[in-house]
């Protein structure tokens, strides 16, 4: 009965945690954005949780800059199992206009496995909602999987 | 069958499982409502619920610094006394255990939660729990001079000659002479209780200690998994335990003859209670200093009490 119901719950409250390694500041903004009366993503759990320990999903944005590869790697380590990996914006992703530069060691799929990307520059707040409802069901599934 | 039912008040009534059922709902209504009032849909009432069941199946991580046991124990410590702390304070009229000087009991046994967080934090070796543990020190030196003013004045009230130390006897005078809440001598210590209440629970704008977004929820910052789920459900617990506390102390005279209907009258004050201390104050306020924190409960909420206790004392 209890492995039931930790297995809904798991889904139901997703905490995130955000990291920015070297992003603009564009897709930080939008996912702020999520938490105001117009989006309120808290009707369906989603918390912005302080520290990596009390998450469930990691936001990652930004190419990852040779300064915060080994910060973005030693967060994601120490958020409890399980946990999904979100990349938000084409950054994470492709290095995006900043593939190339001297300081940028992206993308950052070569690091860490990501579970779900959300496309876009910025993307806009429904798409990061969608993306974010898909991760709470990979949340469920590996929380069921265990 | 004595045994039996003692087990009954531990474990399920007013013990263990009714104050977490009601404390997660009252943590429920409490966001939901805070959401209401700044034009958001708000989390469904069930969601610090979802949080706890989700806290339990996450992967519980010890830092490889920290005193293990302790940062293990803490929780559980801080649960267990305020589930006894349930068993102290009446509800309704029903008190599962009482005794003499059971106010100076539950005023010890309030505290215990703090510092087990204070312990856990400390534990856990985290610069940020150093400065959230210094900071919920602070925070109990400041509410408990004015917490204790006020039982004093409840006390002496209830007495009448003398400073009694019984909540059934608060209660019992209530029921004789109408409540507190109506005793004009008493309206300044009611109104310190509920600014002692958010301060004692941790909830805005005195959580100074467990600031989110400035410490990362402080002595938490390195819990995860079922330690800290316990801690969630102590916090909830804390919400119930407290607007009881409120209701036992200064709406405690209403009796219908039915002990039942007493209990639900009870419980739904309580709700009222925390709408008004911490939902409202949530919703509109922001976090103090850890310095305007401690000269506004010297100040300000112990004048009021302070008030109370003379008025009480010298005029009849």
């Amino acid at each position: 009965m209890f492995k039931k119901l930790i297995d809904n719950s798991a889904a139901r409250s997703p905490w995130l945690f955000h990291i920015n390694a070297g992003s603009c500041n564009g897709c930080d903004i939008e996912l702020v954005a999520l938490l105001t009366p117009r989006y309120d993503v808290e009707r369906l759990g989603f918390k912005l949780a302080g520290t990596p320990r009390h998450a469930d999903i990691v936001v990652v944005t930004g190419p990852v800059t040779a300064q915060s590869k080994d910060r973005v790697l030693r967060t994601i380590a120490q958020v409890p199992d399980p946990k999904v990996i979100v990349t938000l914006g084409s950054c994470p992703r492709s290095c995006n206009v900043f593939r190339g530069s001297y300081s940028v060691v992206g993308p950052l799929d070569k690091y860490v496995p990501i579970d779900v990307s959300i496309a876009g520059c910025t993307p806009k707040p429904e798409a990061i909602i969608d993306g974010l409802a898909l991760a709470t069901q990979i949340l469920k599934e590996k929380r069921g999987a265990k | 069958m004595e045994f039996l039912i003692k087990i009954v008040y531990i474990l399920i009534f007013p013990g263990l499982l009714f104050s977490s059922v009601f404390g997660l709902w009252l943590a429920g209504i409490d966001r939901k409502v805070v959401a209401r009032m700044q034009r958001r849909v708000g989390p469904p009432v069930l969601q610090p619920t979802y949080d706890f069941f989700k806290l339990l199946g996450k992967e519980t991580i010890v830092p490889s610094c920290a005193a293990r046991h302790t940062f293990l124990i803490a929780p559980y410590v801080g649960l267990i006394s305020l589930v006894v702390t349930a068993l102290f304070i009446p509800i309704g009229g029903l008190q599962a255990f009482g005794g003499m000087a059971d106010m100076v009991v539950v005023l010890y046994l309030i505290t215990i939660p703090s510092l087990a967080m204070i312990f856990g934090g400390s534990a856990s070796a985290s610069p940020f729990a150093g400065v959230g543990v210094s900071r919920s020190m602070v925070a109990i030196m400041a509410y408990e001079l004015p917490l204790i003013l006020v039982l004093l004045s409840i006390g002496r009230a209830a007495g009448g000659t003398y400073v009694t130390f019984s909540l059934e006897r608060v209660t019992l005078y209530q029921q004789m002479f109408g409540s507190f809440l109506f005793d004009w001598r008493l309206i300044p210590a009611a109104l310190a209780m509920l600014l002692v209440i958010p301060c004692e629970v941790g909830a805005h704008p005195f959580d100074v200690g467990e600031a989110e977004t400035e410490i990362c929820e402080g002595p938490l910052v390195e819990y995860s998994g079922a330690p800290l789920a316990v801690f969630k459900l102590s916090h909830a617990i804390k919400m119930f335990i407290m607007t009881a506390l409120f209701c036992a102390l200064f709406l405690g005279g209403i009796s219908t003859g039915m002990l039942w209907l007493d209990v639900v009258i009870a419980l739904a004050l309580c709700s009222v209670v925390t709408l008004i201390c911490m939902t409202l104050l949530h919703a509109i306020t922001a976090r103090l200093k850890v310095e305007q924190v401690f000269k506004f409960f010297w100040t300000v909420v112990s004048g009021l009490a302070l008030v109370s206790l003379i008025l009480v004392w010298f005029v009849d």
